[in-house]
């Protein structure tokens, strides 16, 4: 009887802990404020992807390291996106069906794309961080920009190569891909609109080992300066087999560039490279240097690609002030409202990148920082606002 | 664009850079020869090959001639093994002949899989740097590279021959090819002709792996997209033929570098795929003389 008594006991008092939990989850749960982030964790962009994600997930722990959103704490879910468009589809689904998350973050200019449809669709705002081509602008109501798109960067780059270098033959060079097809188009078209020439303007596989026809229609251009856009996989190639086909001219390219994978691949051929940064460096924003620091201290490293892991750092700071937002004027966190938000604060004051205003074109503007190759090591070369 | 220097500079590269197609194609029309099968676990071989070679050059520090023993080792056994405990055990069952390939693409998908999770899936090489010395030759750039691995290439597909023609296991090999059941009856062990001509095949594609992994940047899926022209240029050169699918995965090489010279650049990456199509509507056996000419050569 009595081990009867204890049994119904054991019993009512499960049933009491799962009941107690079914109703204590979800409201603990809501203790959490939530955000997406979509990005390579595997495939050829993972030097990349994984450089930014630990970025976001150091932003939350300092967050909440603070005492959180509104006494809430930020809480990031990762998946993984390949930088493959039909993969980040699945995860943005996941994302906002399994998550519930009303806003994420993502970037790669085939994903964003790709997944703007469902966040429209859904009502959950989409924030492009480190994608660059400038349709992105264009996806819809719920698709924003943190990040500089191609034209801002490029403009710059393109102009100070005609105008303070003076060259006037340009060989245009980008990987058939996305965002090499759409830097390409606004290259050639700052620099013809600035007077100069594009006498080459060739795409190449960026999956491709052998650039030698491609290069020879090049040398036989005789450009006075390259413009090369592709991935940090196959940059390093073209530009040692340029290098070993006698093709000596100075060569330029974006952010992605900006990689010590560039410099330990080409070699050499790599001296006189120009590369974008769109983030300040430790000279223009002294939380940059202990940033730096921290990198060095936990990977000894710098990270794959140092201005997107700084923009990515600040997403979680540029998602905290929306749902700080929300908190203040007591709003449910939708997508409707992450967007309200957004447009409502307009304005950012970020750890990394410094000020963020979003524009009604859905774009950003920040001044470009140009760096050089000299001896081995990136060096600033200037700012162009 | 059709200068001398310039139709020089693309035949020499191209030449240069169908080195290891030359021994993918080769390995690939070895054991189909042999061993009947379309044997796409050579893409998981080559990968295994290159991560080896990695680890022990670049991870451990090993000087080059012992990382790529290393990875010729591994390489062999895997090979070894793929066929003892896969495709002998699929044979010994009757399996059809769609089991076999069907195998083969899992495994080669697996290795794969298992490499992305031990190795990561950054592009690496085999070299720190991927710029090579050159030397002008007539306004023909030519690069240590090209001459290492041209010379390589030639003498694996020398000693191959050799092999195949001199000794008694090669000529052994070439009665399996030929009818495996008659070969049995004259005492002649199917089976360990099976293995030989997978340690073989694996041989070369180590060879094939270290010379583009010097070149260019790999990741883990990269085999089995390598391994697409190695099967293209397989069927082209027609199936049994060593020499027609070594002579064919030249032949694409250059046709894929030249091609840029009359087609954009942006329809250069697609023509793989035309040949593709191409070959297996028009040349499912491959690419063979007519046969009056065929007659007239062999009257000669």
């Amino acid at each position: 009887m009595t081990a009867s008594v204890t049994r119904r006991a054991w019993l009512r008092g499960i049933i009491a802990a799962a009941v107690a939990t079914a109703f204590v989850g979800p409201a603990a749960a809501q203790q959490t404020l939530k955000f997406g982030l979509a990005m390579p964790l595997t495939g050829s962009q993972s030097s990349f992807g994984k450089d930014q994600i630990k970025a976001t997930e150091w932003a939350v722990a300092d967050i909440n390291a603070k005492g959180g959103v509104a006494g809430k704490k930020l809480e990031v879910i990762v998946l993984d996106t390949q930088a493959d468009p039909t993969i980040g589809i699945n995860a943005v689904n996941r994302l906002i069906n399994v998550d519930k998350v009303p806003v994420f973050v993502t970037a790669w200019s085939a994903v964003v794309k790709a997944v703007a449809p469902i966040a429209n669709r859904e009502k959950v705002l989409e924030l492009s961080i480190g994608a660059n081509a400038p349709e992105i602008s264009k996806l819809g109501d719920y698709v924003y920009t943190a990040f500089p798109l191609a034209d801002v960067d490029l403009t710059a780059l393109a102009t100070y190569t005609g105008k303070t270098l003076g060259h006037k033959r340009v060989a245009v060079l980008y990987a058939n891909n996305d965002s090499g097809v759409e830097a390409a188009k606004v290259y050639r078209s700052v620099f013809e609109k600035a007077g100069g020439q594009i006498v080459a303007y060739e795409t190449y596989d960026p999956k491709a080992t052998d650039f030698t026809g491609m290069l020879l229609k090049v040398r036989t251009a005789n450009p006075d300066f390259i413009h090369l856009h592709g991935l940090v996989a196959d940059m390093p190639i073209v530009i040692a087999q340029m290098r070993q086909l006698g093709i000596t001219q100075r060569v330029s390219t974006y952010a992605g560039g900006y990689n010590p994978q560039m410099i330990e691949k080409a070699g050499k051929g790599a001296e006189g490279l120009i590369v974008t940064s769109l983030a300040p460096d430790e000279r223009q924003n002294p939380n940059v240097g202990p940033y730096i620091e921290r990198w060095k201290k936990a990977e000894n490293r710098i990270p794959n690609g140092l201005p997107y892991t700084q923009y990515l750092y600040d997403a979680a700071y540029l998602v905290a002030a929306l749902y700080e937002h929300l908190e203040k004027n007591k709003l449910p966190a939708t997508g409707e409202n992450m967007r309200k938000a957004l447009l409502a604060v307009r304005t950012f004051d970020l750890p990394m990148t410094g000020k963020l205003t979003i524009n009604d074109d859905h774009t950003v503007r920040k001044p470009v920082n140009l760096l050089t190759v000299q001896n081995g090591q990136f060096v600033p070369l200037t700012t162009v606002d | 664009m059709f200068e001398l220097p310039i139709l020089l500079q693309i035949g020499w590269t191209s030449l240069a850079t169908s080195t290891y197609y030359v021994l993918f194609a080769v390995a690939f029309a070895l054991t189909l020869k042999v061993a009947q099968v379309w044997n796409f676990v050579q893409a998981g071989v080559m990968g295994l090959a290159f991560y080896a070679m990695y680890a022990a050059m670049l991870k451990w520090g090993w000087p080059t001639a012992a990382g790529f023993t290393f990875g010729l080792a591994v390489a062999v056994a895997a090979a070894v093994a793929s066929e003892v405990w896969g495709y002998r055990v699929l044979r010994r069952r009757r399996s059809p002949g769609l089991l076999l390939f069907i195998f083969a693409i899992v495994v080669a998908e697996f290795v794969a899989y298992l490499l992305s999770l031990l190795f990561g899936t950054e592009p690496q090489s085999l070299k720190k740097s991927l710029v090579s010395e050159v030397h002008l030759v007539g306004g023909v750039a030519i690069t240590a590279w090209d001459l290492e691995a041209l010379g390589i290439t030639i003498a694996a597909c020398a000693a191959l021959a050799f092999y195949l023609r001199r000794t008694r296991q090669g000529q052994f090999m070439q009665a399996v090819a030929d009818n495996g059941e008659l070969a049995e009856l004259y005492g002649i062990s199917a089976n360990r002709a099976y293995v030989i001509a997978m340690a073989i095949a694996a041989i070369l594609v180590s060879i094939g792996i270290y010379l583009y992994g010097t070149r260019a940047s790999m990741i883990p899926n990269a085999p089995l997209e390598l391994i697409l022209l190695a099967v293209i240029a397989t069927i082209l050169g027609g199936i049994g033929s060593l020499a027609g699918a070594a002579i064919s995965a030249v032949f694409l090489s250059v046709l894929q570098s030249a091609s840029i010279l009359v087609i954009p650049s942006q329809w250069q990456s697609s023509l793989t795929y035309v040949v593709l199509f191409v070959v297996i509507l028009f040349f499912p056996t491959g690419f063979r003389l007519p046969a009056w000419m065929a007659a007239k050569m062999r009257a000669r």
